[in-house]
C-alpha cells in the first residue's frame, strides 16, 4: 500500500466514523443517564432527511442543519416522554421509534422528491485546518473535510470534559447508577434524563445531516442502514466511556472503509464479506472481547419515585 | 391448586383486560392517522382504501398471499413471545429468516433431496432452515450466557450479518448463484425442484396456500400450552421474573436462556423456509423482506399471548397485502404501512403505563 492509498483510507475511516462517533457519544450519555436510547437509528434518519430536505428548500446547507436539529427534537422528546413520564419499555419505543421514522421519511421522500430523485443538494462545505493541511500527503487527504466534521469532535471533546470534570458529569452518571441519590439530594431525575435524551437526539441529528448534507450531498430510503445501532454497540465496547467509544468508532469506520479501499489494491475478498465487516466486529466487540460488561446499573429501568 | 386458581384468573383477565380494548384503540387510530395522511397526499380516499381491500380480499389470490404472509409473522412472533417468557427480547427474527431460506435453499438444490418419497423432499429443506434458524439466534444465546451480552444487541447484529450473507450467497457463483452463461445472468439461486416446494393445501394455483398454515396452526396451539400448561413453560416465566430466585428453586437460567433463543431462531428459520419453499422459489438478495420486523411488532402487540401474536399476524398480513396494492394502483408508497406499525408500537408502549397500573 502507498502513502497516498493510507492517506486516503485515514481519511474515509475519520469520515465514516463520524456520524458514529456523534451518535455514539450521544448514545452515551443517554445511557449514563439510564435510558437505553435504541431510537438513535430513528433520530438519525430523520436528521439526514430534514436536513437534506432544508438544505435542498432554502439552497443553504447551513439552514437544512438548523431545520434538521430542530426536526430531530420531537422525536427525542417522544423518546423521553415515553421512557420517562410513561415508563415505556425503552426497547419497544425504541424499535417503534425507528419503524415510525423509516415509514415516515419514506414517504415524505417520495411525497417531495418523487420526480426529481437526482437533484443535487446543497452540502455542507469542506475545511482544512491550517498547518495540519499543508502536511504533504496526508494534509489534503486526511484533513481536508467538511467543516462540521471538526466541529463534531470539538462537540465530543467538551462532552468528555464535561462529564469528567463537572457536576453535571457526575450527576448524570449518579443518575444511571444510583437514581435514588441523585432523587434524594433533590435533583431530579426524570429532568436529568430528559436532558441525556435529547442530548443524544441532538447528537444523532448531527450525525444524519453529516450524513446527507455532509457526506454524500443526497437521501436515500433508510440511508442509515444500521448505523444508530452500531453506535450502540460502540458504547458497549467502549465500556460506557468517551475514550472507549470513540475507538470503537473509529474501528468501525475503519472496517467500513475498507470496504472501498481493498478492492483499489486489487485484493479479492468478497464484497458481502466487507459490508458485513463492521456489524461482525460489533458483534464480536459486544460479545467478549469488551470483557465483563459494566453498564450503569439502573440502566433501561425507568425510575419510580416513592 | 393456588397456582392453578391464579393462572385462571390472569388468563380470564388476559381476555377481558383493558389491554385488548387499547390495543384495538390502538390499531383503529393508526389506521384513522393512515387514512389522514392518504388524504394529505391529495389521493382520492375512496380509490385508496378500494385498492387497499382489493389487495386484501379482492381475489382468492389476494386472500392467500395475505395468509401465507401472515404465516410468516405467526411463526417470527410466537418465537418471540416464547423467548420473551423469559425476559429476552429477540429482535433477530429478520436474520433468522435470512438463514433459513439459505438453509432451505442450499438443501432443496444440492441436497439430493428431490428424489425421495413420502415429501421428505421439502421435508429435509424445512428441517434445515429451522436448523440454521435455531442455531442463528443460539449464537446470541451462548454471548448472553458467557459474556452478559445483551441480546436485543446481539440479534440485532446477526440480523445484519444474515442478510448481508443472503446477498453473499446469490453473488457468488461458487456458492447459491445459479450458473453465470452470460454476464446478464441475475444474482440469485436457481429455482428449487417441483418436488421441493411446498404442496398448496387446495393443489389450485388461483389460491396458492401452502402446508405452512395447518404447520402453524398445531405449531401455535402447542406454544400456548407449553407456556401456560407445562412445567417448562412455569420455568421460563419463573427465569423471566427473577432469575436468581429460580436459580435457587433449581432451574438453571443459562439452560433457559438458550432453549428459548433457540427455539425462537428455530421458529424464524421455519418461516423462512416457508418462505422460500412455499412462495418465492428462488433465493434472491433482499428476500427475507422485513417479514422478520414485521413478525417482532406482531410478537410485541400480543402481549404474551398466543392468540393475539395470530391476530397481528394476520392483520400485518393482509395490511402488507393491502399495502402493496394499494401502491401499484393508487399510487400510495407501502411505506405507509410502516407507519401505521411504528405508531401502534409507539402507542401501545406508551399505553403500558396506564395498563399496568391497574395489577
Amino acid at each position: 500500500m502507498t502513502w497516498e492509498l493510507f492517506a486516503v483510507f485515514l481519511g474515509s475511516s475519520l469520515r465514516l466514523a463520524l456520524p458514529l462517533l456523534l451518535a455514539g457519544t450521544g448514545e452515551l450519555v443517554s445511557e449514563r443517564a439510564g435510558v437505553l436510547n435504541m431510537s438513535i437509528e430513528g433520530m438519525m434518519l430523520t436528521g439526514a432527511f430534514a436536513a437534506a430536505v432544508g438544505a435542498w428548500a432554502t439552497g443553504s446547507p447551513l439552514l437544512g442543519l438548523l431545520i434538521c436539529i430542530v426536526a430531530v427534537f420531537p422525536v427525542a422528546l417522544l423518546q423521553a416522554v415515553l421512557s420517562n413520564t410513561l415508563r415505556a419499555n425503552q426497547i419497544v419505543t425504541g424499535i417503534g421509534i425507528n419503524i415510525l421514522v423509516l415509514g415516515a421519511t419514506t414517504l415524505a421522500y417520495r411525497e417531495i422528491f418523487g420526480a426529481r430523485s437526482r437533484e443535487q443538494i446543497p452540502g455542507l462545505p469542506k475545511w482544512s485546518p491550517p498547518l495540519l493541511g499543508d502536511i504533504p500527503i496526508f494534509g489534503e487527504a486526511v484533513f481536508q473535510q467538511v467543516w462540521l466534521l471538526y466541529a463534531g469532535l470539538a462537540l465530543i471533546a467538551v462532552t468528555a470534559l464535561v462529564l469528567r470534570y463537572t457536576s453535571v458529569g457526575i450527576v448524570v452518571h449518579a443518575a444511571g447508577a444510583e437514581p435514588r441519590a441523585v432523587d434524594k439530594s433533590g435533583v431530579s431525575v426524570s429532568w436529568v434524563r430528559y436532558l441525556g435524551v435529547i442530548f443524544a437526539g441532538f447528537m444523532s441529528a448531527l450525525a444524519g445531516a453529516f450524513l446527507s448534507i455532509g457526506d454524500i450531498h443526497t437521501f436515500t430510503e433508510g440511508m442509515t442502514r444500521g448505523a444508530g445501532y452500531l453506535a450502540i454497540a460502540a458504547v458497549i465496547f467502549g465500556k460506557w466511556t468517551v475514550g472507549g467509544t470513540v475507538l470503537a468508532c473509529l474501528l468501525f469506520g475503519a472496517a467500513t472503509a475498507l470496504q472501498f479501499q481493498l478492492p483499489t489494491l486489487g485484493i479479492d475478498v468478497p464484497n458481502a464479506l466487507l459490508i458485513m465487516l463492521p456489524y461482525l466486529l460489533a458483534l464480536l466487540a459486544v460479545g467478549g472481547l469488551a470483557g465483563r460488561q459494566t453498564a450503569p446499573r439502573a440502566l433501561g429501568e425507568p425510575y419510580l419515585r416513592r | 391448586m393456588i397456582g392453578a386458581a391464579l393462572n385462571m384468573t390472569t388468563s380470564l383477565r388476559g381476555a377481558l383486560r383493558p389491554s385488548v380494548t387499547i390495543s384495538v384503540a390502538a390499531v383503529v387510530a393508526a389506521a384513522l392517522v393512515g387514512l389522514a395522511l392518504i388524504f394529505a397526499m391529495n389521493v382520492p380516499v375512496v380509490d385508496a382504501v378500494a385498492a387497499f381491500v382489493d389487495g386484501t380480499i379482492g381475489t382468492p389470490y389476494a386472500i392467500a398471499a395475505s395468509i401465507n404472509r401472515s404465516i410468516a409473522f405467526a411463526l417470527v412472533g410466537i418465537g418471540f413471545v416464547i423467548a420473551n417468557r423469559a425476559n429476552l427480547v429477540n429482535v433477530g427474527g429478520e436474520g433468522q429468516i435470512a438463514v433459513g431460506g439459505i438453509a432451505a435453499t442450499a438443501v432443496a438444490l444440492y441436497g439430493h433431496v428431490a428424489g425421495l418419497p413420502a415429501g421428505l423432499s421439502f421435508l429435509i429443506p424445512l428441517v434445515a432452515a429451522a436448523i440454521a434458524g435455531m442455531l442463528w439466534a443460539s449464537i446470541a444465546g451462548v454471548l448472553k450466557i458467557k459474556a452478559g451480552t445483551n441480546e436485543v444487541i446481539s440479534t440485532l447484529l446477526l440480523s445484519f450479518i444474515a442478510v448481508w450473507l443472503v446477498y453473499w450467497c446469490v453473488q457468488s457463483p461458487e456458492l447459491l448463484r445459479k450458473p453465470m452463461t452470460s454476464s446478464a445472468t441475475l444474482p440469485e439461486s436457481l429455482e428449487i425442484p417441483d418436488s421441493t416446494q411446498l404442496p398448496l393445501l387446495t393443489g389450485d394455483y388461483s389460491f396458492p396456500v401452502h402446508i405452512g398454515l395447518p404447520v402453524t396452526i398445531v405449531i401455535a396451539i402447542v406454544a400456548a400450552i407449553v407456556l401456560s400448561k407445562t412445567a417448562f413453560g412455569l420455568q421460563l416465566r419463573a427465569v423471566g421474573f427473577n432469575p436468581i430466585a429460580a436459580s435457587r428453586a433449581g432451574i438453571s437460567y443459562s439452560r433457559m436462556v438458550l432453549i428459548s433463543l433457540a427455539a425462537a431462531g428455530a421458529l424464524g428459520g421455519l418461516a423462512g423456509g416457508f418462505m422460500l419453499l412455499g412462495e418465492q422459489y428462488v433465493l434472491k438478495d433482499g428476500f427475507s423482506s422485513g417479514y422478520g420486523f414485521d413478525g417482532l411488532v406482531a410478537g410485541l402487540l400480543a402481549r404474551g399471548s398466543i392468540v393475539g401474536v395470530i391476530a397481528a399476524a394476520l392483520l400485518f398480513g393482509f395490511l402488507r397485502s393491502g399495502g402493496i396494492n394499494m401502491e401499484m394502483v393508487a399510487g400510495v408508497p407501502t411505506a405507509l404501512v410502516m407507519v401505521i406499525q411504528g405508531l401502534i408500537v409507539v402507542t401501545l408502549a406508551g399505553a403500558s403505563f396506564f395498563i399496568g397500573r391497574r395489577t
